[in-house]
Formats: structure tokens, sequence, C-alpha cells
């Protein structure tokens, strides 16, 4: 894991959507992280959809066509167990990520 | 398993890209609604959605390479995974690699052999719908000659000229039909020195039938083949190319042809080779041409209009929607009618005269029907080597997969998947599987070239291309690389299975009655090796069995002195002699042979001797009950041939001048009466019977021919009375009254009996007579090595005459070879597969064996720390091994009594049970198992009880 850390936190970040949120489809998904993260985080398009394409083929997540609220087909996707397993795999490596990232920056400080 | 699920969604990539098709498309529709409730008008909220994505195919190929990414990735890692674990155990992978690389390789060369010499399809325009005619009837024909040219098993393809035209007229199922006769040897004269060419009679409508076109001229028509037009003929891209190396300004050249100029008007399409395997010509004309350019001895006899000379083949192209059987009726109707109420009829009513029609590639098997009984002896024998192949690969990966228990077992304690672990199996067996395959490409393509080198050894050519055959190919890797899966597999998936502690405490308690998988192992191990024992003992006594034969043949006796023999053909017809200038000829190079020195002896006959070449007859003695007849074979003989030939002489006595004088002037008889019937047969008047009555009377009172006979001929027939003096060929060989007989046969004396065409027949009567016409193969005996005469001896032959081709030349020691290379090639061959099986099988005992001592060091070890005599050790093992290798001999004997009996027909001088083969093949057996067993052995007596029972 965490072979680069942007694709590792985009992992992280739609695992942990599809633990808060359920189920979700891709533009959900987007919405979610953008609104969650007080528009801090904009997740792109062009990455999500291969990300999701992966982690599905992973078996982390599994996905179905449903229709929206407003009658519109879409692919719900949904955490497996796998995916549980792997999400907590990704919180800890993340954290360590940013433990080690904050002592180096704390060290470059003092 | 996701690996599966993504090769598969490798393949199903258009279903991929409408499922990532349609969820992008309703992202986008999410997108814009919510832009439009945030305001934006419809148009530019559909744009910014597009726009956020980018490009859409760009992103699909992101998705989908995201897929490959992950495939490609971890088949990576399990291949460097693999191949570190091949490295670590290089005996196994040398050993496995050599045996899967060998039974793919053996396997692909001999059925790539078989493809092109028995599946192959014929060069010409849809083969399918190209027949051949073929008929049947009750008895012979009466017919005056028969001729075929090795296009089918039998004669019975063979048709007259004139049925041909008229089964051409007159069948309505064929879109077209073509007759084709040789290839025959001709003079071909006028392109520098006067050489030999093999050239094939076709008739007019040949190339248009089978939808050959030329490559530069044009080819024959049916207008060439008329009595008036002017000879042309159309050469075969191979002959054109050697012969005149592809000079494209040859196309009008005039050449000779046994002395008729003959045009050169086409050069045939280079794809059309040939009709038939092995009979390959240089170049095509047409049958009109038939009685000017004669390519064997006719007399004078007319191949073009008489119709009871049956020489052509006959090829019909089926018209579309006609079936075969429909078009052997129509054809069978005409044969019948033409038959019983033609011309000159040649069968009766009871006869039922009928005709086949056989698919063309079918029907001219040509050389193929004698080598296809070798193939298909070859194909078991390979194939028995592959199950051998695959048995010692299962025997390997079971070993193996059995000393991986325990790392399997811990690998699972730590957590690893089983999905996991198998995937890795797997990895490993098609891994393995590919290196074998690669060298067995290698390995095939090298069996290949060396197939056809055995086989055109001496004179002979291998007539068949043969490329490796991919199909073959694919199938055998595909059947190792199953077994290797399973048998790498199938304890693997079991192993993953077990319960976990007993196995890690294995080695603790290894001893005897404990270790439950490996003994389970051991013992599908053990009949594996048994299998091996079994079929490699099948396929040694089979080649063993062979190679007798051929010694056996290689040591027959033929009944003459084969060496210091050199022998050559000289074909003074082809150049326009007339018998008495032949006569001349041969009496002239004879005396100039024998005056080279070195020469102690020279003659000449009519075929040289075990050459293939057979003529025969029946003979009736004069005296004898009718209808009982002598079939002897016939040989033409010069002076001194016994003697040159070291043929003991037991009574009467030899041929001499006169008799040879007597001889020419009874063949002088025959041919003026001949001559004389065919005159009479075209103007039938009154002064013509008279003057064939008197050539008759002339040709009833020539005095009869001296002859010898052989023992046999002697022995079997005339046992009553002394035979020299008697007189036969009386002519009272059938039922019918016999008008006017021939002066017949006076018997001289008799020699010794000989082999004439062919080591394999059994001796049979033989009648020599003396030599007047045709052409003939001179036998001079040397005094030393034969081969340095031959510079003399064109010398001399070049001086003689400069139209006089000189060919086959080679001492009878490489003519006797020659004729046995179909047997020489099996022996090799079945003894390299044979030397094949018996390694493998080896290998395998081998291999378990090998394992057995590893696995059970530590009893090893105990038992010699408890005081076991290293003989005590040594039986052990060794015994087990020979106790195997006893067991697989006794089977594998059982299944060869069995089989061989199959290949009796091709034995000779042994018989299919012989016994001393099978003991002789049991002892090597035992000798090299015995060698397989005693390096393992040695290992185990070196172990050091201290070292054993410190292991671990």
């Amino acid at each position: 894991m965490a072979k680069n850390d942007l694709q590792g936190s985009l992992d992280l970040l739609t695992l942990k959507t599809l633990s808060q949120m359920g189920e979700l489809h891709g533009y959900g998904i987007v919405l979610h992280i953008q609104r969650a993260s007080d528009e801090m985080l904009s997740v792109e398009e062009g990455s999500l959809y291969p990300a999701l394409h992966r982690m599905e083929q992973s078996g982390w997540i599994r996905s179905e066509w449903k229709l929206t609220d407003t009658n519109r087909k879409a692919k719900y996707y949904r955490l497996t167990a796998a995916g549980q397993k792997e999400l907590r795999k990704a919180e800890e490596s993340f954290e360590q990520l940013v433990k080690g990232v904050r002592a180096v920056l704390r060290y470059a400080q003092g | 398993m996701s690996i599966l699920r993504r090769i598969a969604n490798l393949f199903r990539r258009s279903k991929l890209d409408q499922d990532i098709e349609a969820e992008l498309r309703s992202h986008i529709e999410m997108r814009t609604a919510d832009n439009i409730v945030a305001g934006m008008s419809p148009k530019e909220a559909r744009r910014q959605a597009v726009l956020r994505f980018g490009s859409r195919p760009a992103m699909k190929e992101r998705v989908i390479a995201a897929d490959a990414h992950m495939f490609l990735d971890s088949l990576w890692q399990d291949l460097c995974y693999g191949v570190r674990v091949l490295r670590k155990s290089p005996g196994f992978t040398a050993v496995a690699v050599l045996t899967l690389a060998l039974g793919i390789g053996a396997n692909t060369a001999i059925f790539s052999v078989i493809d092109a010499v028995l599946l192959r399809s014929l060069p010409v325009k849809d083969p399918q719908q190209l027949v051949v005619l073929r008929w049947s009837a009750h008895s012979k024909p009466k017919v005056h000659g028969f001729s075929g040219y090795g296009d089918c098993v039998d004669q019975k393809c063979s048709f007259s000229l004139p049925f041909f035209r008229i089964m051409d007229a007159q069948a309505k199922a064929f879109s077209g039909m073509a007759a084709f006769a040789g290839p025959l040897d001709m003079d071909f004269s006028g392109n520098g020195e006067a050489s030999i060419a093999h050239g094939t009679f076709v008739s007019g409508d040949f190339f248009s039938t089978l939808g050959v076109n030329a490559f530069i001229g044009r080819p024959l028509t049916a207008s060439d083949d008329t009595p008036s037009a002017p000879p042309a003929i159309v050469l075969t891209y191979a002959y054109w190319q050697r012969a005149f190396g592809g000079d494209r300004s040859v196309i009008g050249r005039s050449v000779h042809l046994d002395n008729v100029a003959v045009t050169i008007i086409g050069v045939a399409d280079p794809r059309f080779t040939n009709l038939t395997p092995g009979n390959t010509q240089d170049f095509f004309l047409p049958c009109s041409l038939a009685d000017r350019v004669k390519g064997e001895w006719w007399g004078n006899q007319s191949r073009t209009s008489e119709t009871d000379i049956w020489w052509v083949i006959a090829l019909g192209r089926l018209k579309p929607g006609v079936s075969i059987s429909q078009a052997q009726a129509e054809a069978t109707a005409i044969f019948r009618n033409e038959m019983l109420h033609g011309a000159s009829p040649a069968f009766k009513d009871a006869d039922a005269p009928e005709i086949h029609l056989l698919p063309a590639q079918a029907g001219l098997n040509g050389e193929t029907s004698q080598i296809a009984p070798i193939l298909y002896l070859l194909m078991i024998g390979v194939g028995f080597i592959l199950l051998i192949a695959c048995a010692n690969v299962a025997g390997l990966m079971l070993a193996r997969s059995a000393t991986r228990q325990k790392e399997m077992s811990v690998r699972l304690a730590l957590g690893a998947g089983r999905a996991r672990l198998v995937r890795q199996l797997l990895t490993e067996s098609v891994l393995l599987s590919v290196i074998g395959a690669a060298f067995g490409i290698l390995f095939a393509a090298w069996g290949v070239r060396a197939f056809i080198e055995l086989f055109s050894s001496g004179y002979v050519q291998f007539p068949f291309a043969v490329a490796p055959d991919w199909r073959v190919l694919t199938f055998t890797i595909g059947v190792t690389l199953i077994t290797g899966i399973l048998f790498g597999l199938a304890p693997a998936l079991r192993g993953t299975r077990v319960d976990l502690t007993p196995s890690l405490k294995e080695n603790a308690s290894s001893l005897p009655g404990t270790a439950v998988h490996a003994r389970r192992f051991f013992r599908l191990g053990n009949a594996l090796v048994v299998t091996q024992v079994a079929l490699s003992i099948v396929v040694l006594i089979g080649a063993g069995l062979l190679v007798r034969t051929m010694r056996n043949l290689h040591n027959l006796n033929p009944g003459f002195d084969a060496r210091n023999i050199l022998i050559f053909n000289i074909d003074p017809t082809i150049a326009g002699y007339s018998d008495q200038q032949t006569q001349e000829l041969y009496s002239n190079l004879q005396q100039r042979f024998a005056a080279i020195p070195g020469v102690s002896s020279v003659s000449y006959s009519e075929d040289a001797l075990l050459d293939g070449g057979h003529s025969g007859d029946d003979v009736h003695l004069d005296g004898a009950p009718p209808k009982q007849n002598v079939s002897t074979g016939i040989l033409p003989v010069g002076l001194n041939f016994f003697s040159t030939m070291h043929i003991p002489l037991l009574a009467g006595r030899t041929l001499m001048s006169a008799d040879f004088a007597t001889a020419i002037s009874t063949n002088a008889a025959q041919h003026a009466l001949g001559a004389v019937a065919t005159k009479q047969h075209s103007v039938p008047d009154s002064a013509a019977a008279a003057a064939l009555a008197s050539a008759q009377q002339a040709y009833t009172h020539s005095a009869s021919v001296p002859v010898l006979i052989n023992e046999t001929f002697a022995k079997k027939i005339l046992s009553k009375q002394n035979p020299v003096g008697l007189h036969m060929g009386d002519g009272q060989n059938s039922d019918d009254e016999v008008q006017h007989p021939g002066p017949g046969y006076t018997i001289v004396g008799i020699v010794g009996d000989t082999k004439y065409a062919y080591l394999r027949r059994p001796i049979e009567p033989m009648m020599f007579l003396p030599l007047v016409s045709n052409s003939a193969y001179f036998e001079l005996r040397a005094a030393g090595n034969p081969t340095a005469l031959v510079k003399n001896v064109r010398d001399i032959v070049s001086r003689a005459g400069e139209n006089l081709p000189l060919t086959n030349v080679r001492t009878q020691t490489e003519q006797i070879e020659q004729t046995l290379y179909l047997e020489r090639l099996l022996s090799r061959l079945s003894s390299f597969f044979g030397a094949l099986a018996l390694v493998l099988a080896c290998i395998g005992l081998y291999g378990l064996l090998a394992y057995e001592v590893a696995r059970r060091t530590r009893e090893i070890g105990i038992r010699m720390a408890l005081g076991a005599q290293q003989r005590d050790l040594l039986r052990l093992i060794v015994g087990q091994g020979i106790l195997l290798a006893v067991i697989g001999s006794a089977l594998g004997i059982a299944a060869a009594l069995g089989v061989t009996r199959f290949i009796s027909s091709m034995l000779f001088g042994v018989r299919a049970n012989d016994p001393l083969t099978i003991v002789a093949v049991a002892i090597l057996l035992a000798v090299v198992a015995l060698l397989a067993c005693y390096i393992p052995a040695r290992r185990a007596m070196r172990v050091d009880p201290m070292v054993a029972l410190r292991y671990e």
C-alpha cells in the first residue's frame, strides 16, 4: 500500500466515505468529500473512476446499478469486509504518514 | 478469484467499455442537473460538467489501464517468485524442463512429418472436388501391357488413353477430366550436355482441369494434345531454376527429347510441385507425343491408339452438386459398356467391372503408402514418450509438493490465503511448462531437420516439405501444461486443506508409519514409476525387434557376392539405338570395361539385383497339365553374369555367345511378326493376311531361347526330372487354345539361388535369359575399391556415344543399403525413441528414490546409529527401486506381447514375441535401473548419523 501518497489518500477518502455513508455513486462520493472537507478537498473525476474500478477489482468495494432519488440510473458502490480491513490499514498508514511528516516538519522548525 | 475476473475483463472489453460509458454519463447528468439548480443555463451547465472530466475516451482508457496494470503487476510478482523458487532447485528444474522439452519436441517433430506426408493437400484449385478413377473386377483384364508409376498402391488406377478419351467425352458428372502418366526417364538434350530428365505425359486439359497456371509462357492446352500439333512441353518451376537458371528466354526455345525436337512453351506455377507424393517431374509433355517420345520400351506398339495398353491415371473434377456416388454410377456404366462391348473387350460380364472414385488426395498416395505405416508406428512410439514424460513431470511435481508441504503449512499458519498459494503454485507449473516448451520448440525444429536428413540419406531424397506444425506444438504443450498443473496443484490443494499441526510436527516423528501424506504420495509415485517403466519396456521391445530386423536383413546372404561391385545404368534405347546397335554397344563396352586396370570381371543385366526392379511371368512346362504354370522371376543378363556376380553354376552350362545369337534371331522374328500384325490391323487385306501367316510361321519355328533357371525353380517344379535340356513356354498358360505358340525356352543350366528385387522377399523361381535389347545395368567387379573406377567408366561411355547418359552409378553394397533405407530409418528412430523412453523412465525412478532418501535421512541416521550395515541400507533403497523396475518390466512385457504383433509385417527373421529381444531389453532396463537406484543409495550410505540426527 501507499505506493504513492496521492493515490493512497484518494483510496482512503473513498473507502472512508463509503464506510460513513453506506451506499453511494461516484458523483455522490465527489460531493461528499467536498462537503465533508469544507470544500478544502476536491476530487478529480478523472482519477476517481479508475480508482473505483481498481478497488472493485481488488474486492474492497462492490457495485450495483440502482435508481437515484431523481429516478436516474447510477452505479452505487458499497464497502466489503475486505474493504473494511483495507480501510483500517489505510487509516493506520495515513496516521503514520501524518505523524512522520509532522515530526520532520517540527525538526525543521526546531 | 479476482485474477480470473481480471483476465476475463481483458477479453470482455466491449462490455466493460459500455459499463464505464454509462457510469460516466450518469455522473455528468447528475452534475449538469446540480449546475442548473445552481443557476447556470442548461448549455453552460452541461459544458462545465463535461469540462471537469476532460477527455472521456482518455478517461475510459485509464480505467482499463488500471485493470491491466494490476494484472501484470501481480503476474510479474508471481513470476519473479516462481523463477526464484525454480532457481533454488536447479536439479529439479533441469530434469523437468528437459523431460518436457523432449516430450514436446519429439511429438511435434513426428506429427509435423505426419502432417506433411499424410495430411497435406494437393497443390491445385479446390482439391476436394478432384477424384481419381479406379477400376475393380473379379479377374485380371485381358490387356497387353500395364504400367503404373507409383501413384496408386496397386496398378488399378491405370487406363488406356483411348478409354480415357471416351470417358472424358461421355461423362457428364465432371466439369473436366485430366489424364497423366509418369514421370518417365527421357533423354533431354539441347541444353548443354545430354542428361536424363523426368517427363510426365499429360492430357491437353490437365492444366485447366487442375486449375494450374503458367508462371511464364502458357500451360499446355487441348490443342497441344493432338497428333498434328507442334510438339510442346511445359517445365516445372524447380527444373527451370535448376537446369536453366530461371532464364526467362527459354520460352520458345527448342530442345530434344529422345531425339524429337520439342518447344518449351511455359513454366508451371511454382506451387504446383506434384500430385502424388514422391513423384516429382521436370517437365510435362502432351500424351499425343507418347508414340514419338517413348520414355520406356514399348516395342512398336502405340500407347496413344491401342486400347489394351493401360498406362494413364484419370482424374475428374466433380461438377458442383454432383455427389461421388452419382459420378461413380455414371463412370461405371461407361466403363462397363466399353469393357464388355467396346472395340476390344477386356472383361467378361461375370467379372463385374466397376469404377470407384476416390478423393484425389487419398487415391494418389504413392510413396506415402510405404511411409505411412512407419509414421503411424513412430506416432505411437512418441505418444508413449509423451505419456512417460507426463508421468515423469507428474512424479516430479508430486515429490516436490510433498517436500514443500511444510513450507505451505508454515505460510498458511502465517496467514497466507489459500488462493494466493494455489495461484503461486499454478504460476510455477506454467513457468516450468513455458520454459520446457521453449526448449521443446528448438528440439522440434531440430528434430524435423534431423528426420529429413535421416530419410534422405544415400540416394533417396525425402520428397515432402516439412515444417514444425504449430497446432501440434500447441496440443503437446497443452497436455504437458495440464499434467504439470494437475499434479502440482492437486497435492498442493490437499496440502493447504490439512490440519496444520501434524504437518508441522512431521519432522519430529519421521519414522515409518507416521508420515501419512508422504506415504500417500509414495503410493502414487510408485504407480507412476511402474507405469513409466512398463511404457518404456514396450517402446524398447518394439525398437529391439526393428533393430534385429535391420541386422537380419544386413547379414542376409543374397546368394551373390555384393562386395567390390560397381553398378551403373546405360540406356541406349532413349538415345535412339536399335536393338542391333544396342547389342554391339554392350559387347563393345564389356570389352573396354574389362580392360580397365583393377577390373576383374564385367557383365550386365536388365535390372541390377536388389534394386527393386522386377519382371516376371507365368511359364508352362511342356508336358505338364494345362494351367499348371510356374510363376517365375525373369532377368535378362549378359555374358559372364554369373561368374561376375559369383553365383555358382550347379548343373549344365552358363550362357555362351552362341546363345545370344540365337536369342537375337528369335527376337527379330518376334519383332517382324509384331510389325506385320500392326500393318494387317490397319489395312486388312488378303496380302497382309498371307504376310501375317508366314511371319507367324517364322516366329513359331525360330529357335527356342536358351535359359538358366535357379535352384528353387528346379526343385519346386521339376523335382522328378533332370531339368537341363527341358523345353518350356509352349503357351498352355490358360484354358484358351494356343493358336500360335512361340518358340519358348530351353533350359541349359541351373544356378544357385539369389534374391532378386528385394531382400525381404522370399527367394522365388528365377529364369535368366540372354539380354538382347533394352537398357542395362553394368556390373564391374573390382579388385579393390570399386568407386575408383568411376572416372574411367565415364570416359569410356562418353567416347562410345555422346548422347549416352550414364545414371545410377553406385556400388552394389550402396544399392542394397538404399533398398533398406526405410528399415534403417525405422531401426534408427525407434532405437532413439527407445533410449529416450529408457532415460526418462530412469529419471523418474531416480527422482522418486532420491526423494525417498531425502525424506528418510533421519530414519537412515537412526538405523546407522543402531548398527545397520551399509549393505542393509543399500538393500533398503536399491531393493525398493528394483522391485518397482521388476513390476514395471513384467507389466511392460505383458503389454508388449499384446502390442508387437501389430508390427509383425515390418519384421524380418524375427518373431513379434522374440524371447531374446525381450530378455535383452529386460536386462538393459535392469542395469540402467540399478544405476538410477545406486546414486541415491550411495547418498543414503554417506549419511552421517550425527548430522542426520541433529538435522533441524
